[in-house]
This record gives structure tokens, sequence and C-alpha cells, in this order.
């Protein structure tokens, strides 16, 4: 019988990331089934993950843009001078 | 995308042509910001790491001319020029990762009250998850976590990048990459759980 760490700490990252063993995969299944506290971490896991890319920073600012683009080239023409 | 044209375009940003330049930045700007972002947390830094890197590509177009695709050499360089930023800007001692992980009772059984076991946000909607204040939060969780986890965290699960692409980026072995991704998302749900959703459940 699997335990709530070996679910958590050894089996989890694989199963969602589809390589564990079909052989483990169903004795985490097994164990998510009557573990209602397993079943509440790996939801939460999985949102934490679509929620750290989902806080991803938005395109660069145009300024910005601006700015790298005039630090290129000035960059670029001291190189060839 | 079209990566064949990638060397010759390179060579005509370096003799001085605009175009070029612009049609470089369009197809590398955003994602070296984003990553350059993701790892130093703040935008100072995020622009020099964007400067460093493009000025590196165009001096140094012969290191990966021909070994390998532009967009993977542009991760390692970004991923690498970020680092050094934040390891030279680093002001407060980091909180060992150990300290973010869920704790285990000798059982196997996960420690904490049953509310905390029991609590599931992961239902909540997304409006109020990603509300400023909430984001605020969220934004502050990422800033906790310790450089070399928020990097393989960005890098997989905001880049999505593969695991073997990750650990290219990084310079480590892919085994590096997974328990390191592991290890974050575990902080990161547990910063989460104590600091945005469940204050109360926490406190209990």
């Amino acid at each position: 019988m699997v335990t709530c760490k070996d679910v958590i700490m050894d089996l989890l990252f694989d199963y969602l990331d589809q390589t564990l063993s079909g052989e483990l995969a169903a004795e985490l299944e097994a164990h998510l089934k009557i573990c209602a506290p397993c079943r509440a971490y790996l939801a939460t896991y999985q949102k934490t993950r679509d929620l750290a890319a989902a806080a991803s920073r938005p395109p660069m600012p145009e300024e910005m843009k601006a700015r790298l683009r005039e630090f290129l080239l000035k960059k670029l023409a001291e190189g060839r001078s | 995308m079209d990566q064949a044209d990638e060397p010759q375009l390179i060579q005509r940003v370096r003799e001085g042509d605009t175009g070029a330049l612009g049609t470089l930045m369009g197809r590398y700007g955003d994602r070296v910001y984003r990553l350059a972002y993701g790892i130093t947390r703040n935008e100072p830094d995020a622009e020099e790491v964007v400067q460093d890197v493009f000025l590196t590509l165009f001096r140094k177009i012969e290191g990966f001319e021909g070994r390998a695709a532009l967009g993977s050499w542009i991760y390692r360089v970004t991923t690498n020029a970020a680092l050094i930023k934040r390891r030279g800007k680093r002001a407060q001692v980091e909180v060992p990762i150990e300290d973010l992980l869920p704790q285990f009772l000798a059982d196997g059984h996960r420690q904490g009250t049953l509310a905390w076991l029991m609590a599931d946000w992961s239902q909540t909607p997304d409006k109020y998850l990603l509300a400023q204040e909430n984001r605020d939060l969220l934004e502050q969780g990422l800033n906790n976590l310790p450089e070399h986890y928020r990097a393989v965290l960005v890098l997989r699960d905001v880049e999505g990048l593969s695991n073997e692409a990750a650990a290219e980026a990084l310079g480590e072995s892919v085994p590096t990459v997974k328990s390191r991704l592991h290890r974050a998302r575990m902080a990161l749900r547990e910063l989460l759980s104590k600091d945005l959703f469940w204050p109360e459940v926490a406190r209990a």
C-alpha cells in the first residue's frame, strides 16, 4: 500500500507527466479513491501549475522595445567603427 | 517560424539592417523578456538581461551557428544571464525549499488539521484567483521561491518547455529538472494555500 507521502513526494509528478509505470499509476489511483486529502492535494497542485502560467508577464512593453532597439543599434555601430 | 534564415538575419543586423533587427526582436523579444522577468522578478533587471542577451546574440553568432536551434540557445543564454543578475542582487536570505514543502507524519500521512488537509481551492473561479489583490500574493509566492526552483518553474510551466529542453537551458540533468520542478510546485502550492486562499485554515 502506498502512503500519502509516497503519492505526493514520489509518484505525483511522474503521474502528471504521464511517465509513471502502469502498475504504480494504478496504485496511485487506488489511493486517490480512498484518500480525500490526496485528491485535494492533486487538484490544488494542478491548479498551482496553471496559476503560475497565468501569472506570466505580458509581452515586452513598447517603450522597452524602443530602448532595446536604440541600445542595440548604438552598440552595433560602435562595434563596426 | 522560419529558422533557416536566422544566421543571415543576424549577419544583416550586424551590417546595420534595422529591418532584420526588428524581425529578430519580434521573434524572440517577448520570450526573452518573459523568461528574464520570471527569474529576476523585477523590470529593470529584466530589461538589462534582455539587452545583454541580444547583444550576445549579435556578437557571438559563431558560437551557436549550425550547432543548435537559435531558440534553445536563447533560452540558455537568458536563463544564465538572469540567474547571474539575480545572484548579484539577492538581498535577503532565501527560505530553504525544505521549509516550504508539505510535512508528513511517521506513518506517511500528511501533517495538518483536517480542514487544512481537505482544503481544495482548485475550483475557485480564476476571476477571483487572478484579481489584483490575489495576483499580488501569487507574485509574492513566486518571489519567495529560491531562484533555481523558480527558473525551472518558469521554463517548464510558463514557457512550456519539455523536461529535456529545460535541462539544456539550465545546464542541469533531466532528473534534477524534474525534482526541482516538483519541489517548486509543491512549495508554491503550500504558499498559495497558506497566504492566499485559506489563511483561516492555516491559522487553525
